[in-house]
């Protein structure tokens, strides 16, 4: 993005923050949006207060990395929730995560990141994953199968079960499948804390595998993984789809109705950054009852985990989290489901105290199929 | 100051702990500029500091006080013309948007009490489970009841609220002193606004800065009615529409009337962009009528007989228009932003004056901004007439919808500025929506020994100046 660019982006915010609440009628619910700005509470959180941060940053008038400069514009999940609100009210244009994406390149340009965040970068550039794990997470292969399952870093090596689900499926539903023999990391969690430089030997390695491998569709259960396939490579000329856009077009999986409760948290990128929300919803309302949250769909609250958060500030992901276990309860769910392995780390970890269930819907399409 | 930075940080922090006061220059940065950055240059404040309580809002002040640093007092975030820019190096900006508590809700004297920090659209979700609300400014439904009650009065959606909505409140002075206005100040029943001497309540509100910080405020709530029905006529001059406007307020008939022009507050009353304005008359009546069974009845078959010789038309819209527009007069402004969303920014010009002048207002504002390049398309108007009409008391807004990131076009605005503000004063206002730097200078020459009287009653109160230094005196 062109500086001009960017600093018109943010001469069009008025500061009205209307992006900080869910819509307000006709159900005159006063509904926060944005995690970090409730949790941190400074102007500097919301995102009116970042695009000055970014003004002063492009203007030279901040000149040091400071311990609040690196909260204010890391301390937040790129969640997208305030984009989508302000393009409700004013038809604005220009992405709010992705100017933040950029504000972070721009921290990243001058050498002002995190530890953790620069840690993280270094573990990928190791082991090629992102939790720096040195084992390999054992899956059969079809050779030469038209689907290829891209498992992703957190499937692999922290929700496991969520990959494991979505195996067990392809084989009750006899569908042969490839899955990568060495995957590496998409680079989401690097273009997402502003380290794009590194991107490029793992884009460049995917995009090298998966051409090799001869299949025409690319199936993730994550969706962060999925974003960046959609948005930060090029076209591969094979089909890129989410594990529920998978089972949807299956039609009837003759699967058994687990006489469950649950609520659909909708996960950023997969909702706002990608636009696919009936998809998991249909795939979960064969498997289960669903139940509505207050906020849902183009609204939903961050479960607090995403944009290098959960890795960096622990405490506001898991508190995030634990305000969406309570907007569960309160809708009267045995269960919460979502369909991104990082969303249900968080939500999991949040839940834990709750007594709260949280699934992944590929792992309750898995319980729900017979065989 | 006589301290290092961080010795005074330091000092804030001991009163409201360490994560609520900051010196962090991405922090405050984040408070630097309002919509207004065309006409007040962004400043940082020093220092930002997030008190919980009336208490540690006491402790700030007397410390500042001591120091004679400079206080900006601050809500929920949503500021406009400058209102909360520092003006000077080294101030402390009062973030109050932790404190937000609703004191009470008394649907039997039909007030609420609230902290600061309570928005519109909280206040609402909490009263209309008693079929109240407050009174709605066409602001977002984010901004702050106590602070727009407090800056003076609002200019609201529904006519019938009037115009005065504050019946007490506890203000802290900079030397630590609290001080309740009306019968808060006797007892602990903060319902009346009179009572204990002259209005102290309206003595300590509107001015340039503040006379202090106001901790907690009583206001009026006002009913909520089932019965409803939306009307738009359409008019082709700003003239026309005076007679019938002036009739539905001589006879108390319509809850909420708005004047606007076709393309920008329509826009954000109907809830959408996706309509073909430009083929209506150029300005839209927007009249809502409410009340109970048989008053509604009655209400509203003497408007539509008001509408009938009105000289505009009854405009077909669809249902979704008329709901909308309900859900923003009488239950807070959120698609009536969407004015934000015609070019990227507003400028306004938001007076007092009688509705008779109402056609003179518009051609003025048009003469103005032609004169100094701004063009047609960006002249945009806006009448609101309030309840009881005595001296015909509208507000009127004359907007600009501009590209924000337009410099050149920010030294267009600053000229029509200059002239408008003398030229509107020339003319006859009843007074300034809000008293900000930039239009209250050119006001008080011409107020004659008010001015001085004003001058030292800020004095008495604030001899250090430190409650937003620099905004008039």
């Amino acid at each position: 993005m062109e500086r001009e660019e960017i600093l018109s982006a943010i001469y069009h915010c008025v500061k009205c923050k209307l992006c900080s609440i869910s819509s307000f009628h006709p159900n005159e619910e006063w509904l926060p949006l944005c995690p970090s700005g409730r949790f941190y509470g400074y102007q500097a959180f919301y995102a009116p207060g970042k695009l000055e941060i970014f003004r002063e940053i492009l203007e030279g008038e901040i000149s040091e990395p400071t311990e609040g400069l690196l909260k204010a514009v890391y301390a937040c999940t790129l969640c997208g929730a305030c984009y989508e609100k302000c393009k409700q009210i004013t038809s604005v244009e220009i992405s709010l995560p992705e100017l933040f994406e950029e504000l972070r390149e721009e921290l990243v340009k001058k050498g002002w990141f995190l530890d953790t965040h620069k840690n993280i970068a270094e573990k990928i550039k190791e082991t090629r994953n992102a939790y720096g794990e040195n084992y390999k997470y054992e899956a059969k292969s079809f050779y030469g199968a038209d689907v290829l399952y891209f498992i992703g870093c957190t499937a692999r090596y922290r929700v496991p079960e969520i990959a494991d689900a979505m195996l067990k499926i392809f084989d009750k539903l006899a569908i042969k499948y490839q899955v990568m023999e060495d995957e590496w990391c998409c680079g989401s969690v690097l273009l997402r804390t502003g380290q794009v430089g590194d991107v490029k030997e793992l884009r460049e390695h995917n995009i090298e595998e998966i051409k090799n491998s001869g299949a025409k569709t690319v199936v993730f259960t994550c969706p962060g993984c999925l974003m960046t396939f959609e948005k930060n490579y090029p076209d591969m000329g094979v089909e890129l789809v989410h594990s529920s856009q998978f089972l949807t077009r299956l039609g009837d999986m003759k699967v058994k109705k687990q006489g469950m409760e649950v609520v659909y948290h909708d996960p950023c990128h997969l909702g706002r950054d990608l636009g696919i929300y009936e998809e998991p919803r249909a795939v979960l309302k064969e498997v289960a009852d669903v139940k509505e949250m207050k906020r849902e769909r183009e609204q939903a609250w961050c479960c607090g985990s995403g944009g290098g958060v959960k890795s960096a500030f622990d405490d506001f992901a898991l508190w995030s989290a634990g305000e969406r276990i309570k907007e569960a309860k309160e809708a009267g769910a045995d269960a919460l489901v979502s369909a991104c392995p990082f969303c249900k780390r968080n939500l999991r970890e949040a839940a834990e105290k709750e007594g709260t269930e949280v699934y992944d819907v590929v792992e309750l399409v898995n319980r729900s199929l017979e065989g | 100051m006589n301290q290092t930075v961080s010795e005074f940080v330091k000092e804030l922090q001991a009163i409201v702990v360490e994560e609520n006061a900051t010196d962090d220059p991405a922090i405050c940065a984040s408070y630097s500029r309002d919509q207004h950055w065309h006409f007040v240059p962004a400043k940082n404040p020093a220092y930002v500091v997030r008190p919980a309580n009336k208490e540690e809002v006491r402790q700030v002040l007397m410390l500042a006080n001591k120091e004679k640093i400079p206080v900006i007092p601050y809500s929920t975030g949503i500021n406009v013309r400058g209102l909360t820019i520092p003006v000077h190096e080294g101030s402390i900006l009062l973030d109050l948007s932790r404190m937000d508590r609703i004191v009470e809700i008394n649907p039997e004297m039909k007030t609420a009490t609230v902290e600061p920090g309570v928005t519109f659209g909280m206040l609402l979700e909490k009263t209309r489970k008693y079929k109240l609300r407050p009174a709605f400014p066409d602001a977002p439904l984010t901004v702050s009841v106590l602070v727009n009650y407090y800056l003076r009065g609002i200019y609201q959606t529904a006519a019938a609220d009037g115009h005065d909505h504050v019946l007490s409140y506890e203000m802290v002075l900079p030397n630590g002193e609290v001080i309740k206005t009306g019968s808060r100040s006797l007892s602990e029943m903060p319902y009346f606004r009179y009572g204990v001497g002259p209005d102290f309540a309206g003595v300590f509100c509107a001015h340039p800065g503040t006379c202090g910080v106001v901790t907690e405020l009583t206001a009026k709530l006002y009913r909520l009615y089932d019965n409803r029905k939306v009307y738009f006529i359409g008019f082709d001059d700003a003239n026309t529409p005076i007679n019938f406007l002036h009739n539905l307020m001589h006879d108390e008939l319509a809850a909420s009337i708005r004047l606007v022009d076709n393309q920008s507050w329509l826009k954000g009353i109907c809830g959408t962009f996706d309509y073909e304005y430009e083929k209506l008359p150029k300005f839209v009546a927007c009249i809502l009528v409410e009340g109970l069974d048989e008053i509604f009845e009655a209400k509203d078959k003497l408007v539509s007989e008001y509408i009938k010789e009105s000289g505009g038309g009854v405009l077909d819209f669809p249902e979704e228009f008329k709901r909308t527009f309900e859900e923003e007069s009488l239950g807070g402004a959120e698609k009536s932003c969407m004015v934000f969303g015609l070019r990227g920014n507003y400028h306004c010009i938001g007076l007092y004056g009688p509705l008779k002048l109402a056609g003179k207002y518009y051609e003025l504002h048009e003469r103005t901004a032609l004169e100094v390049g701004i063009p047609e398309a960006y002249i945009h108007y806006y009448v609101n007439p309030i309840y009881s009409f005595h001296g015909q008391l509208c507000y009127f807004e004359l907007d600009i919808f501009y590209d924000g990131s337009d410099l050149e076009f920010g030294e267009k605005l600053r000229n029509y500025n200059r002239k408008q503000f003398q030229r509107l004063l020339d003319l006859g206002i009843y007074g300034w929506f809000r008293p900000y730097a930039g239009i209250i200078e050119p006001t008080v020459e011409r107020i004659g020994y008010l001015a001085e009287v004003w001058k030292r009653f800020l004095k008495v109160l604030d001899p250090n100046k430190i409650m937003n230094r620099g905004k008039l005196f």
